[in-house]
């Protein structure tokens, strides 16, 4: 039995799920992984761990997990507090039982991937560049002097412009004109804000486990930088990663990071081969020979 | 250069700052309660990393001249309002700004006691018994569980049984007793952690670098941090931990991202150790004020560039 945990509507899950039906495994969809009819018994002692999540499917014989979310919660009947303890919890409870199976769980998450998702791009900038990935210049700042530095000095290299990119949210918007860096200005009096590169048309890329896979045609750059995206993808000890690709000065960036990516950007070659190399980490482990790459 | 950020009116932050002065170490804090009114920031990422400064009217900080960063962060409810904002604007921005700063806090060069990421562990405290048990510390048996006939057979096993949430909400400590017992059928809303009572003495160890600072805690209540409202004393003393367990401690702190850690340990009667948890951020005040343990100092010390 394979558990993809998700929502019912999320094209990953379904796609996998018809893929391993298709092989004639067995496999749910199970977007609140806690509730009845799961009976947790999680025991760790000196003997080591031991776990049972549902009646009638001991966790041995869990083949695969692919993690999708972290579990929901339906609210009715709680009120805000209790709500949120309980949701606190469920969220605890999972991180150890996803990290206490012994079948291949992808992603497996460490506690700072489950509780940060969706993290803004600085925050992955060590990562990256440690993975030897070029990256776009990024200012915070409060002072406008600075942010006019910025844009001079964006200018002067010939970039396409600056973009303003609140951390608080997945937004950007290009700062096209004066009046732009007047608001921005007006934001910069009460908190400093996030301003970037404008970049050309993004490639998508997914890694999954060795294999990286393009939305459509890779850019030039492909080879060139694949080694950089597997080297990241295992610094981050994630088997399924997105990264967006970008000319920025004339040399490809990473302009984004998604841990959980969404199938829905991907051509249908892609998503096959995406899906085939899931149901290859689900059904191997990451490490796989890879899946025939269409050409 | 050293930087604090952490709220003036927080004891632990006021004693790393007395004891930075004590030492002479010079620091520059940023009053989390306040931030990020009053504050300058500007910082930019190139290839090699953050490169700016942070300011105020009175110190501006080249981040270049930072040594080390100690961070204790408050909750929304030790935050001034941002002045001239609606609450929910004030919020965004202010969240935005925090964002910014831990963005900044994660990849600086310095040492930073400690990154966001080491701590959050200590929100699935069942998956940090994981962790401690592969850093070779042992942990109490402990049972996660929805099902109140498992609790029932743990109980018949175990004894004395304790209760506690999975996360870092609500923690506070309690023994299963009969009015408990009752109350088991709500485990079928969701999942609660049970161990098994580990009779002995508590151990609390800071770990500062490569230092160790272990404290033995002698008191009669379950949860000794909240012996007085219970009425009950409590006594700490330093105390020497055998080598192996010191090792663990660290192999700990480091698997967990943490160059300050507080661990909490019990030993028994027959000498062995468990360990129950570790605490990302540490109120060290309490056992520092009680023994006279130089936790700070050594803090200082890492924070300076000095660490051992």
């Amino acid at each position: 039995m394979y558990l993809l945990l998700g929502h019912s509507n999320d094209a990953c899950c379904q796609e996998v799920h018809a893929s391993l039906a298709s092989h004639h495994l067995d496999a749910r969809i199970i977007a609140s992984p806690l509730a009845p009819p799961a009976r947790l018994r999680w025991r760790l002692d000196a003997e080591g761990l031991t776990s049972s999540l549902y009646p009638r499917l001991s966790d041995e014989a869990i083949e695969g997990v692919l993690v999708r979310d972290t579990g929901w919660l339906d609210p009715a009947g709680w009120d805000e507090d209790d709500l949120a303890y309980m949701q606190a919890e469920l969220r605890a409870v999972m991180l150890a039982w996803l990290n206490g199976l012994k079948c291949p769980v992808v992603n497996l998450p460490d506690a700072s991937q489950w509780y940060r998702s969706g993290v803004p791009l600085v925050t992955w900038r060590r990562q990256l560049r440690g993975a030897g990935l070029k990256l776009p210049e990024v200012v915070i700042t409060s002072e406008p002097e600075e942010a006019a530095a910025f844009r001079r000095r964006l200018a002067a290299d010939g970039a396409a412009g600056a973009v303003y990119a609140p951390l608080t949210n997945g937004s950007s918007y290009l700062l096209a004109d004066d009046d732009a860096w007047g608001r921005l200005a007006a934001v910069q009096a009460h908190t400093p804000v996030c301003l970037t590169e404008a970049h050309g048309p993004a490639a998508l890329a997914c890694v999954v486990g060795d294999h990286v896979i393009w939305n459509g045609m890779p850019p030039p750059e492909a080879l060139s930088i694949e080694s950089g995206l597997r080297r990241f993808a295992a610094a981050a000890a994630l088997t399924f990663i997105e990264l967006a690709i970008a000319p920025v000065r004339g040399e490809p960036a990473v302009i984004m990071v998604e841990p959980r990516p969404r199938l829905e950007r991907y051509d249908e070659p892609a998503r096959a081969r995406i899906v085939a190399a899931l149901v290859a980490a689900l059904r191997h482990g990451a490490a796989v020979d890879a899946p025939r790459v269409l050409s | 250069m050293i930087l604090v950020c952490g709220g003036l009116a927080d004891g632990v932050t006021e004693l790393v700052c007395a004891r930075l002065q004590d030492c002479g170490y010079p620091f520059r804090l940023l009053d989390f309660a306040r931030f990020p009114a009053g504050y300058r920031l500007n910082v930019r990422w190139t290839d090699d990393g953050p490169e700016g400064w942070i300011a105020t009217n009175e110190w501006r900080l080249d981040l270049a001249d930072i040594s080390g960063v100690y961070a204790r962060l408050l909750g929304t409810e030790d935050r001034a309002p941002l002045p001239g904002l609606a609450p929910a604007d004030a919020s965004v921005l202010r969240t935005e700004a925090d964002l910014g700063l831990m963005a900044l806090l994660e990849d600086i060069a310095c040492p930073v006691v400690n990154r966001v990421g080491g701590g959050l562990s200590n929100n699935s405290k069942p998956y940090q018994a994981i962790v401690i048990r592969r850093a070779g510390l042992g942990v109490p048996p402990t049972l996660v569980t929805s099902d109140p006939d498992a609790v029932l057979s743990f109980q018949k096993v175990h004894g004395d049984v304790i209760y506690k949430s999975a996360s870092g909400v609500r923690s506070i400590v309690r023994r299963i007793g009969d009015e408990q017992l009752t109350r088991l059928d709500r485990l079928r809303d969701g999942p609660a952690q049970f161990q098994a009572f580990i009779p002995g003495r508590n151990v609390r160890v800071h770990t500062v670098g490569t230092s160790i600072f272990a404290t033995a805690i002698e008191s009669d209540a379950v949860d000794y941090r909240y012996s007085h409202l219970d009425g009950l004393t409590t006594r700490l003393t330093p105390v020497e931990l055998p080598a192996a367990v010191n090792e663990s401690c660290l192999r700990l702190a480091q698997a967990c991202g943490l160059l300050f850690a507080g661990i909490d340990l019990k030993q028994t009667p027959s000498g062995e150790f468990f360990c129950f948890e570790v605490n990302p951020c540490p109120g060290f005040l309490y056992y520092e004020r009680h023994t006279g343990q130089p936790i700070s100092t050594a803090l200082a010390e890492l924070l300076r560039g000095r660490a051992h």
